[in-house]
């Protein structure tokens, strides 16, 4: 048959032709050249009215197979031409990632702050609330009432700054254990921990500042013993210095506890085996601690036959200079932004 | 405390080394501060100078030959103008090393060979305060010739360094210490009495006091005493212990002193007035001459020894000049007593004389003690042939000698250590302290010694057996929490303050409250009364601060001042007024808040930046109503034209403002922004019980509108006439620009609002809008005079 013949070598021209295009323009010519109203398919159909009714279906069927064959080799050349463009596109966008992104300013936390947050925080979690007061305080609270009366020896180990007779600048925060002792009436149990600012007349140098951070701890209840002692300052310390520390507890002396205990962190440069960092002792002094003075349970409203509880106390400075590696207190209140904006 | 370790050793059997010595004090008794060598010499030999020539080459070198052994002469050059023939002194021979690492060699000096040294006490280490000597030390001339010098002068030593509580005033004697050892090695201890022989002479002595500050005084007279050197071994315990050697009488009333803990002082018998001895109250008497030549101006409550009308020593502090030991003398008075421990406290903290002897009366004596230690200084000055004891002691005696009886419930002691302790194990524990004690009932009823005067109660107690029982008996458990644990509303609100300022790029500081009076009322609206230090450490840390803002602007300067440009800066804290304490939040901003990017970016912090800032703060913690308006009060350091007070429900919260150009001169920085917002103020205008607002389902419709006003009425005027006339449709008001300039008329600005209108219940028509916003215009006209820009 003549069409049939005719038709093929049309849809192979059709083929070779789109073979060669390169952009959708052309694709787009091609399409309206084979397929369009004066492409030869166009005049083919026309050509359908004078065939007869036998030849006229057969004419149809050839003419359309034709043409869906070529439809089809354009759209498989517009997914190629399409797909070629996109990833063109997607090269020219490519972008250099490691210039720096946009610096949107992070400030920092002072590691003070950042330590009594942490140490505030594994408290909470052990069922502590946090209890504050006033830096400014009376002699009543900041001593007597913990068993430091006036004149009493133990009054030198804590160099006192007084504003008047009675009023002083805390030299600890065990005023607010007394306050909390007093707001309780004798017959509540007690757990919190005291952070905040406390002052010392001492010169400033490498270890020693005038003004420096404590956190002290107070359990008063019927039970707490020595041992519930031991246990919470092992939790501290593994919290605080890692979980391989070991702690080890030495007599000493505060007034308002009794027995009185120095508490060693074993070193975490040396492992314990002595290094210039612990002194060649393999330990290091952290905190003190103890169980709570009859004399302050009595002397604020706790019957100390029915109560007993412990303190701890540790300097957050101190801590955070064995932490973080850092060999002068001062530079703590210097606030340096170099050192500061290190941590985040 | 320091002192000899042989001491020590003669007191109480010591079968460890001296390392687990150190350690067990650590553990069990009392912090070991340190510990050494009295001297560390070594490679020392006693030689004969045999002879002594003048160097030829110098004016005060000599050269000398010196016989260290039968068969061994050295020659060395020396240069102590003291080396003469016929001298027993110390060489360090070739290969010996001083303190200091100094390693003596083979050497020519100006020519002539030298092999070895001959030292003086400052080259073995001995500080020159503890002998004085200038050159080498001659030694005695029976000292035999090759002996170790070292052995000779007692100086084969270790000094122990404790860091004593104030508790533990037993442990400021050698008896005490002993006998601490003696209980946490389980060995024995040797302790004699002391025995006196007295002369059949007697003296009569009067001995009384007027107060009863005074709780115990003996007194016994010695005769026939030549005042001179003491012996070398007690000279260099006292050394070991710190205190300088001066005669024999001193000497002894210290060595007795570090033995027993007892303080005694000597006065020369022959210089007293009367044979009478009345303490009293120094009442009348305002000034009096101690021995070491100064003036002390008494006050009238101080304890002075008298000769019942004139002092003749500051009772526990220090003795008068005037009855004071000296070459001459002959017969000395031997005092031992017990005073007041807070008047001596007070006394020698007023005159500024703690000493040696004062610190012991403050800590607390023995009262058992007080006539041991007189006899067993008379035993030594016998001992040494320095002196004859008359017959009695004259004394007067109030303290309470026998021992107390503390009683520990075995229930009590387990129930506070959370330990089981066996009552072998106890009873065990307690024979070492030398405690006698019986259970009975389930207690242990404690025989205290007087030695002891710290313990007390059963507390004491049990710190006594957990120490030495050992702390690493105690188990590690954790109390069963029925508490909640939890932060309070300000606490989680200043955590909150803290992270949120952080995250909007401010760096937190911590600052001293202690600072100069100026800097501390700097930020003073109106005068305030300061806080001020009795005894500051300085003047410019002798006020507690009112402002946190002074110690920013320091921190800004010194860190401008290490090239940081960009600088924004926070601190929570307190300002310290004569009735409250005041939590702040304050800052301070300068540069840019982002680092200036590639991208071309940033902004220099101005008052909006900085107001922002504490906008969005005050958002995230829940604030929902405040404003910040021209300030009603006067902020002297702040540029008055920008500035402003943070309002909210009608109450100030703070401020916030631009640096005075005056004090940025006056402190040399750049431009900077501050704030200052109370925290607590600021806790009490959170919402709490927030509630969710409904959210419009018909569409939002915006117009935008540039209002010209005059230059002095503010945006936020604008903004509540704005609200006020577009009612409740007026869902938002925005404004997104201002233009002051050449446009329009001169004293005027306009502002450009966005403004969004939405109702609950019906998409808005066109009309209902243009009709808001007539209202608008009409209202702003007749309440500001504004009109619309064209």
């Amino acid at each position: 048959m003549e069409i049939k013949k005719q038709i093929k070598e049309l849809v192979e021209a059709a083929k070779i032709e789109i073979s060669k295009i390169q952009n959708m323009n052309e694709l787009n010519d091609l399409k309206s050249k084979y397929l369009g109203k004066s492409s030869p398919f166009a005049s083919l159909m026309a050509q359908m009215k004078s065939l007869s009714n036998e030849e006229r279906p057969i004419f149809g069927q050839v003419v359309n197979e034709g043409k869906s064959e070529i439809t089809l080799s354009l759209d498989e050349k517009r997914d190629f031409l399409e797909k070629e463009n996109i990833s063109r596109r997607l090269i020219s966008e490519a972008i250099d990632v490691t210039l720096p992104g946009y610096e949107f300013a992070i400030g920092s936390k002072h590691l003070v702050s950042k330590t009594i947050e942490e140490i505030e925080n594994l408290f909470i979690g052990m069922g502590y609330s946090i209890k504050e007061g006033p830096e400014i305080e009376l002699d009543k609270y900041n001593f007597e009432l913990l068993n430091l009366p006036k004149g009493h020896p133990a009054r030198d180990m804590q160099d006192t700054f007084y504003i008047s007779e009675e009023l002083l600048l805390r030299t600890h925060t065990s005023p607010v254990q007394v306050r909390t002792l007093l707001e309780n009436g004798g017959n509540k149990p007690i757990k919190i921990i005291c952070p905040g600012k406390v002052y010392r007349r001492d010169d400033d140098d490498l270890t020693h500042s005038h003004q420096f951070t404590q956190i002290e701890a107070l359990v008063v209840d019927e039970t707490v013993s020595l041992a519930d002692l031991k246990g919470t300052l092992l939790v501290l310390a593994q919290h605080m210095f890692g979980k391989d520390r070991q702690i080890r507890l030495r007599p000493s002396y505060f007034p308002f506890t009794e027995p009185s205990v120095e508490v060693d962190v074993s070193c975490g440069q040396c492992q314990g085996k002595g290094c210039s960092m612990c002194k060649q002792t393999g330990w290091i002094e952290v905190l003190g601690a103890g169980m709570v003075n009859n004399a302050v349970l009595e002397a604020t409203g706790y019957d100390s036959k029915k109560y007993q509880g412990f303190a701890l106390g540790m300097g957050v400075e101190r801590i955070v200079l064995l932490k973080y590696g850092i060999d002068d207190i001062r530079s703590l209140f210097t606030n340096d932004l170099r050192l500061n904006r290190q941590f985040k | 405390m320091k002192f000899s370790l042989n001491w020590l050793i003669e007191l109480v059997d010591i079968n460890v080394s001296t390392d687990q010595l150190v350690t067990l004090f650590n553990l069990k008794s009392a912090e070991v501060e340190d510990y050494y060598q009295l001297t560390s010499a070594t490679g020392l030999t006693v030689g004969l100078v045999l002879t002594c020539i003048l160097h030829p080459q110098s004016n005060h070198l000599h050269i000398c030959e010196v016989k260290i052994s039968d068969d061994s002469i050295l020659q060395i050059v020396c240069g102590a103008p003291n080396v003469n023939v016929g001298q027993k002194v110390i060489v360090a021979l070739e290969g010996a090393i001083l303190p200091g690492d100094f390693v003596i060699r083979k050497s020519v000096i100006r020519g002539i060979e030298s092999n070895g040294m001959i030292c003086s006490l400052d080259e073995l280490g001995i500080d020159h305060k503890f002998h004085q000597e200038d050159g080498i030390h001659v030694l005695p001339l029976d000292t035999p010739i090759g002996s170790n010098p070292l052995h000779v002068m007692y100086l084969e030593d270790t000094v122990i360094d404790q860091k004593l509580t104030p508790n533990r005033g037993d442990m400021m004697s050698m008896m005490g210490v002993a006998y601490d050892v003696s209980a946490m090695l389980d060995s024995p201890i040797h302790l004699n009495q002391p025995v006196v022989v007295e002369i059949d002479e007697k003296i009569d002595l009067k001995v009384s006091t007027l107060t009863s500050e005074c709780k115990s005084y003996y007194a016994r007279i010695i005769k026939n005493v030549k005042i001179q050197e003491s012996p070398v071994w007690i000279k260099s315990r006292l050394i070991a212990a710190g205190i300088r050697p001066i005669n024999n009488v001193v000497d002894i009333t210290n060595y007795v002193m570090i033995e027993t803990g007892q303080p005694l002082h000597a006065f020369d018998f022959d210089k007293l007035n009367s044979h009478e001895i009345v303490v009293r109250k120094a009442e009348n008497d305002k000034k009096f001459l101690t021995l070491d030549g100064k003036y002390r101006d008494l006050s009238k409550d101080d304890l002075l020894i008298t000769d019942g009308k004139n002092p003749i020593a500051l009772a526990g502090v220090m003795g008068g000049a005037s009855t004071q030991i000296d070459e001459t003398t002959q017969s000395i008075l031997l005092e031992s007593a017990v005073f007041d421990n807070l008047k001596i406290r007070k006394t020698s903290q007023r005159l500024d004389l703690r000493s040696e002897s004062s610190i012991r009366f403050e800590r607390g004596l023995d009262p058992n003690r007080t006539l041991y230690a007189l006899n067993r200084a008379a035993e030594l000055l016998q001992s040494i042939g320095l002196g004859t004891v008359v017959k009695g002691i004259s004394s007067f005696e109030s303290q309470n000698l026998k021992p107390s009886i503390v009683k520990l419930p075995h229930e009590k002691l387990n129930k506070v250590t959370g330990y089981c302790f066996k009552t072998e194990q106890v009873i065990e524990v307690l024979n070492r302290l030398n405690f006698k004690s019986v259970y009975e009932d389930g207690i242990f009823i404690v025989t205290v010694p007087t030695r002891r005067i710290d313990i007390l109660t059963y507390q004491d107690l049990i710190e006594e057996i957990v120490r030495i029982a050992g702390y690493e008996l105690i188990p590690t458990t954790l109390q069963a929490s029925s508490l909640p644990g939890q932060l309070t509303q300000i606490q989680s609100i200043r955590r909150t303050i803290r992270d949120t300022l952080i995250t909007l790029g401010l760096n937190e500081t911590i600052s001293y409250s202690l600072t100069s009076e100026s800097e501390a009322t700097l930020f003073d609206q109106t005068p305030q009364p300061i806080v001020k230090l009795l005894y500051p450490i300085a003047e410019n840390k002798g006020t507690m601060r009112h402002s946190q803002l002074p110690a920013l602007l320091e921190i800004f300067n010194y860190n401008q001042a290490r090239k940081q440009q960009n600088i924004a800066l926070f601190e929570i804290g307190k300002g310290y007024f004569q009735s409250e304490e005041i939590e702040y939040v304050s800052g301070i901003l300068s540069g840019y808040l982002d680092e200036l990017a590639w991208q071309g970016i940033n902004k220099p912090i101005d008052f909006y930046t900085v107001k922002g800032l504490l906008s969005a703060l005050f958002q995230r913690i829940g604030i929902k109503e405040f404003s910040f308006l021209p300030p009603q009060k006067n902020y002297p350091q702040l540029h008055p034209g920008i500035c402003a007070e943070i309002i909210s429900q009608g109450e100030v919260l703070g401020f916030i403002g631009k640096i005075h150009p005056s004090l940025q001169t006056e402190k040399g920085i750049s431009e900077a922004y501050v704030f200052e917002i109370g925290l607590r103020k600021l806790s009490e205008k959170i919402i709490s019980n927030q509630k969710v607002k409904e959210i419009s389902k018909f569409p939002m419709v915006s117009r935008d509108l540039a209002i010209v006003v005059d230059k002095n009425i503010t945006a936020d005027q604008v903004t509540q006439c704005i609200k006020k006339g577009g009612g409740n449709m007026l869902a938002d008001v925005h404004i997104f620009d201002l233009y002051v300039g050449d446009k329009i008329e001169i004293g005027k600005k306009s502002i450009a609002f966005t403004l969004s209108f939405q109702d609950f219940s019906k998409t808005l028509s066109t009309d209902e809008v243009d009709n808001a916003i007539n209202q608008i215009i009409q209202l702003l006209l007749i309440e500001l005079k504004g009109t619309l820009r064209v």
